[in-house]
């Protein structure tokens, strides 16, 4: 089955939102840096958001793919190429709600060709989502997991470029997790350090429900990652990790939002940074408790390394409390390696540089033991600790 | 023949404060010495200037081998043989004793003995269940001492300076880590044993005791200052420092 023209195969609902978001696009403007939500970000480029491509270019495969066991589902400039792969869109009804409230969320709707649909079918083993841009037009890949109620399901989704061109990409990854269910989702961001990703992820926990998440940042020119995990379900809970190193002039932006609305749910998050040369890395946590969010437990942790002078760290927990009964607690730091360890390391016979590598990986590890595939963890602990090492030996840390 | 180590007039500042005095001290090769004294002393602050730590202001000599340390970084000084058993060793995250091992094997690849200490020591002190836990991360007090041991076995030094390898042991912890220095003792050694107690002193024989007060060895002789000290305390040798 040859990807279909974006918008062909839409069911009616799915035309009907395509049309709407079409005809709203024109009246929107690019976000501005006065905002709260994009503070962060220089958004003096064109996002282009009407060049996406109408073809998909030609895949590449490499050994995390190749040494998968499970599913892979190919996603190429947006088009699934997977055969039997639905759309959430050819689907009779609105799986997950696609509605966007911003420029990039709207034009997704607008422009995405299709956005995997992962059921139950799928989802009765591991799959790993590899999501592949070739191009230099802006792209909008999309992933809907929906685990059913009671079932496991594990995802991994890889996000990353066949090129070293600029592009600007708006990925979207969304998950509903039914009653008495666990997804373990990792996402790895691996695009060139030319492209602009302007990240969603959006997670419902139903009650009772766990979600294990992680995501690894490596690439972009600009890595976004605005996600909201929805803890609906009372008794629902969820661990969130990330780890991210930023160098050359990245920017990697992080907006997690733990949105508590059912009783007694739980949620960790623990992310952990380095920075290197000029690159800015952004923490804005939220743990929002609504007024109905009785005997939540929302706890968020963030850890960063300056490795260069000019590089930049933001760590910015908030809470917003609307009921009284619930813990809550967070914590950052912001700080160069340390430097009783690295002593300690060179006490053992360990020159710095050495130990200054055992530290940096011994940082993430915490984060990088938590994705779901042995496989898929060595390679992404490789690539971390490969980025910590060709800074040293370029002497940029 | 050259000492083990040889400490010459050994003075260490941080800022205006002096620490070490003026430390003398020489461990020749198969002997064991222990140092005691007060808290405060300087007994840590001299492990740590002879291991080559940053942050002191140094004068006078130490030699390990006949190996001027002078100059060196504190791995320089490792390699070359120095190894410090922490009094309160570093917790890292993230890096297990058994990456930590492999990272001291690739550090001296001129050294092939590392594969067989490892399994050997690992073995000896029941090491098995540590080596993949994080560096001292989450270990009880005993259990950080005994990893200090398992480097050390690991690391094969010529010399090595235990900083209160006895405290916060059981007893029978304590005579496991006696013995082990005992088995360690060999002709190829030179050790140090920072001690508050003669309780390791027992199960184990020491060639020397000297006496740490206000940044100096005051006094040195025989395992039976240990005994003495037990009953006087440090009293007299604070007075006469002060004096
Ligand atoms: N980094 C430092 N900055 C300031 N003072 C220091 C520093 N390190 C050590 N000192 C001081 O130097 C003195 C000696 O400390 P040291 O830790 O060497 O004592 P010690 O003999 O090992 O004591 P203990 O028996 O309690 O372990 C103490 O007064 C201590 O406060
Ligand atoms: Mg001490």
């Amino acid at each position: 089955m040859p990807p279909t023209l974006t918008g062909s195969n839409d069911a009616a609902w799915m035309a009907k939102k395509r049309t709407a978001a079409l005809e709203l696009l024109p009246t929107l403007a690019m976000p501005s840096e006065r905002e709260e939500n994009w503070r962060y970000l220089d958004l003096s480029f064109d996002p282009d958001l009407d060049s996406a491509p109408s073809t998909p270019g030609v895949a590449s495969s490499d050994a995390i793919v190749a040494g998968w066991h499970g599913t892979v589902v190919t996603i190429v400039d947006g088009f699934i190429v997977t055969d039997g792969v639905q759309s959430i869109g050819e689907r009779n009804e609105e799986t997950v709600s696609v509605d966007g409230d911003d420029l990039f969320s709207t034009a997704f709707v607008a422009y995405a060709p299709g956005t995997a649909y992962l059921g139950k079918e799928l989802l009765t083993q591991p799959v790993f989502v590899d999501i592949q841009s070739t191009s230099t037009a802006t792209t909008f890949p999309g992933v809907h997991v929906d685990v059913a109620p009671g079932s496991d399901a594990t995802v991994v989704v890889r996000m990353s470029s066949n090129s070293d061109q600029p592009a600007v990409t708006v990925p979207r990854v969304t998950a509903n997790v039914g009653d008495n269910a666990r997804l373990t989702l990792s996402i790895i961001q691996d695009w060139n350090y030319a492209t602009r990703a302007i990240g969603r992820c959006t997670i419902r926990l139903g009650r009772d429900s766990g979600l294990a998440f992680s995501e690894i940042g490596l690439g972009g020119k600009v890595g976004r990652l605005h996600l909201d995990v929805d803890y609906i379900g009372d008794g629902s809970h969820a661990k969130i990790y990330g780890a991210y190193f930023g160098e050359g002039n990245q920017t990697l932006d992080y907006r997690y939002f733990m949105n508590h609305i059912g009783t007694n749910t739980r949620a960790d998050m623990f992310l952990k940074g380095a920075v290197a040369d000029t690159a800015l890395s952004v923490f804005t946590g939220m743990i929002r408790i609504e007024e109905t969010g009785q005997r939540t437990e929302s706890f968020e942790t963030n850890r960063n390394l300056i490795l260069s002078e000019g590089a930049a760290a933001q760590s910015v927990p908030n809470l917003e409390i609307l009921n009284n009964d619930v813990k809550c607690g967070h914590g950052s730091s912001i700080g160069p390696l340390d430097e009783d360890q690295r002593y300690y390391l060179m006490s053992r016979g360990l020159t710095p540089e050495h130990a200054d590598r055992l530290q940096v990986h011994g940082f993430f590890e915490e984060v990088v033991e938590q994705i779901p595939d042995e496989h898929v963890a060595a390679w992404a602990r490789e690539r971390i600790n490969n980025k910590y090492i060709v800074a040293q030996q370029e002497g940029r840390v | 023949m050259s000492y083990a180590l040889e400490v010459r007039n050994l003075r260490a500042r941080i800022g205006d404060l002096e620490i070490l005095t003026g430390v003398d001290l020489t461990v020749p090769f198969g002997e064991v010495h222990a140092v005691m004294g007060p808290n405060g002393s300087g007994k840590s602050t001299l492990s740590h200037v002879l291991m080559g730590k940053s942050d002191y202001n140094v004068e006078g000599d130490a030699f390990i081998d006949g190996v001027d340390l002078s100059g060196m970084t504190v791995d320089q000084r490792a390699r070359a043989g120095l190894f410090e058993a922490f009094q309160y060793p570093i917790e890292v995250p993230g890096v297990s004793l058994d990456l930590l091992t492999t990272a001291m094997a690739e550090s001296n690849p001129e050294d092939p003995g590392f594969g067989g200490r490892i399994a050997a020591t690992s073995e000896r002190l029941s090491m098995e269940p540590f080596r993949s836990r994080a560096l001292n991360v989450g270990l009880s007090g005993g259990e950080k001492k005994r990893s200090e041991m398992y480097l050390l076995g690991v690391a094969n030094p010529k010399v090595a300076i235990l900083d209160e390898i006895d405290s916060g042991l059981d007893i029978d912890a304590v005579r496991e880590v006696a013995a082990m220095v005992e088995a360690l003792r060999s002709e190829d050694l030179g050790v140090v044993i920072i001690t508050h107690y003669s309780r390791i002193l027992r199960y184990m024989s020491v060639d020397k005791v000297h006496v740490m007060v206000a940044g100096k060895i005051v006094r040195s002789g025989g395992p039976e200052i240990a005994e003495e000290l037990e009953g006087s305390g440090y009293t007299e040798y604070q007075v006469a420092a002060a004096g």
